[in-house]
């Protein structure tokens, strides 16, 4: 096995007085596609924070390719959550890619060469079509794919994206878990999700966060998991009927 | 309005709206943008205590003014980095206590007395050559520094988190940029007063931001905007011998419930985008 890439111990963070995530510990390897599953409201978004070095945790340590995670921040490309951002703003596709080529504590200038890699990673995501299109004149899954297209930009080892799939279809969302597992073939990928149905389909391990965080090193839920992650298993389970969540049993012949 | 350009008064009048239309297509697209047009109404309110400790106190208007409303501007910047949910109520405090401020050292100050109504309303059409000067200069900077900044600040007023984790200082060209936009208000109200300064820097971006697909755009679209609006309102109140001031607002305002018609009548709905 190799390395862990991502190490974290003991982390806990509140926020106003409020236990957010409490003591949890887990590591990531190269290549790895961990999914972050669990309740709203219960940590997912402010670990994926803690770990780009946005927030600092209150004890405890993370470290990312042996780094503090503002050091490692250029090494980590970050899709946030559609929602998050500013919907009528005016600028084009290409512009919003183009800010992935903002260096890395440099003074930023514009050169030909960022243009040409805004222009690679956004036909890699099959929308170099759309780069002179206003991002609001998008689909949610085209928009959704610009944004990966921005944190490739910045030619990351990982990739962390905040619920990429919470805009979108059925379709939408089995076209963007093939990208992700393409991508997956060379980078690090961390995903928050509450998609559970295609989870086993494509992820390699699963973390419940509940502000403990259970780690899996296997695509499998386990009713372990599911009891610790949600309040409410049946609404899950009843969501996941037409795909297979739980693998089946290995003793099985 | 061609004979009337042989008076200097005229000329300047132009050349003030001229100037005032470019600063504020450029500062107004990043107010507009950033939803920063109650902390611009603060920091323009605000700037009234400045007259008043400039003259109480003796120091020349313009140094006055200008360090009252970046002290404010700054306070209010800190305040919408460090508590953003309470950042209105606050604004809206420092907004009242800067004109409480002037008016009261206004009151103390023995022989004088700052006409309200100008520092609202402005006097376009009296304008002293040197200000034309100072809003050149001001011009100069603003479009410099927006060049120099544009990716900078395109990314913060995009989506501040990324360009944060990008290695852009935030905060930096946070203090930097409100900082540029009070002093552009303590110039330009001087010239055209407070309610168009306010008016000006909303209506001609937010009209503009609806045909644009980019920053830059959006800031040519609202310059020219801004300046048709102030040469048909100075035509305007010449001719009917109007307050210039509020006729270029209402012009605007017109403007803007015409852009509104076109896009009913071309798309079929109206199209005020929202977030």
């Amino acid at each position: 096995m190799n390395e862990p890439i991502i190490e974290v111990e003991n982390v806990s963070f509140s926020y106003r007085g409020l236990n957010v995530l409490s003591d949890v510990s887990f590591s990531v390897r190269e290549k790895e596609f961990l999914a972050f599953i669990g309740p709203n409201g219960e940590g997912k978004t402010t670990l994926i924070k803690l770990l780009l070095g946005l927030l600092k945790p209150d004890t405890g340590t993370i470290r990312i390719y042996g780094a503090s995670p503002e050091k490692a921040a250029h090494r980590i490309g970050y899709v946030p959550q559609d929602v998050a951002i500013n919907k009528s703003f005016p600028i084009s596709v290409l512009d919003v890619v183009l800010m992935g080529r903002l260096r890395f504590r440099g003074r930023f200038r514009l050169t030909k060469a960022d243009r040409e890699a805004a222009r690679k990673v956004l036909s890699e995501m099959e929308m170099l079509g759309y780069q002179n299109r206003r991002i609001d004149d998008l689909s949610g899954g085209q928009r959704e794919r610009v944004f990966i297209a921005r944190a490739l930009a910045t030619d990351p080892d990982i990739l962390i994206l905040d619920e990429p799939t919470a805009s979108l279809d059925n379709a939408g969302r089995t076209e963007l878990y093939a990208i992700l597992k393409e991508i997956n073939k060379s980078k690090t990928i961390l995903l928050v999700t509450h998609d559970m149905m295609v989870l086993s389909s494509y992820v390699s391990s699963v973390a419940c966060v509940n502000q403990n965080v259970h780690y899996h090193d296997d695509a499998e839920i386990t009713e372990e998991m599911i009891q610790n992650g949600y309040h409410c298993p049946v609404e899950l389970i009843a969501h996941g009927i037409p795909h297979r969540i739980l693998k089946t049993h290995k003793d099985q012949p | 309005m061609i004979e009337a350009l042989q008076f200097e008064f005229m000329r300047n009048a132009l050349f003030a709206g001229f100037f005032a239309s470019l600063i504020c297509g450029v500062i107004g697209t990043f107010v507009v943008v950033n939803r920063l047009v109650f902390l611009g109404g603060g920091i323009a309110h605000a700037a009234y205590g400045g007259i008043g400790v400039a003259f109480f106190f003796g120091i020349p208007y313009i140094v006055g003014t200008l360090g009252f409303s970046l002290v404010a501007a700054m306070v209010m910047t800190a305040v919408v980095l460090k508590a953003k949910s309470r950042a209105d109520t606050f604004i809206g405090v420092l907004w009242a206590v800067g004109m409480a401020i002037g008016i009261i050292l206004l009151d103390l100050t023995p022989g004088y007395n700052v006409n309200l109504m100008s520092f609202l309303f402005g006097s376009i059409l009296a304008v002293p050559s040197s200000d034309i000067w100072w809003m050149l200069g001001l011009s100069i900077l603003t479009m410099a520094a927006t060049a120099y900044f544009y990716r900078d600040m395109l990314a913060i007023s995009y989506d501040h988190e990324f360009a944060s984790l990008r290695g852009v200082p935030v905060n930096l060209l946070y203090f930097l940029f409100i900082g540029l936009i009070a002093v552009s208000i303590v110039i330009i109200i001087r010239v055209v007063g407070l309610i168009l300064v306010i008016a000006l820097l909303t209506i001609p971006p937010f009209i503009a931001e609806k045909y644009s697909s980019s920053l830059l755009m959006m800031m040519v679209l609202a310059t020219l905007f801004a300046m048709i609006f102030n040469l048909t309102g100075l035509w305007i109140a010449y001719t009917f011998d109007l307050t210039s001031g509020a006729t270029i607002i209402l012009v605007a305002t017109f403007g803007f419930f015409i852009s509104m018609a076109v896009d009913f009548l071309l798309r079929g709905n109206f199209s005020i985008r929202q977030d």
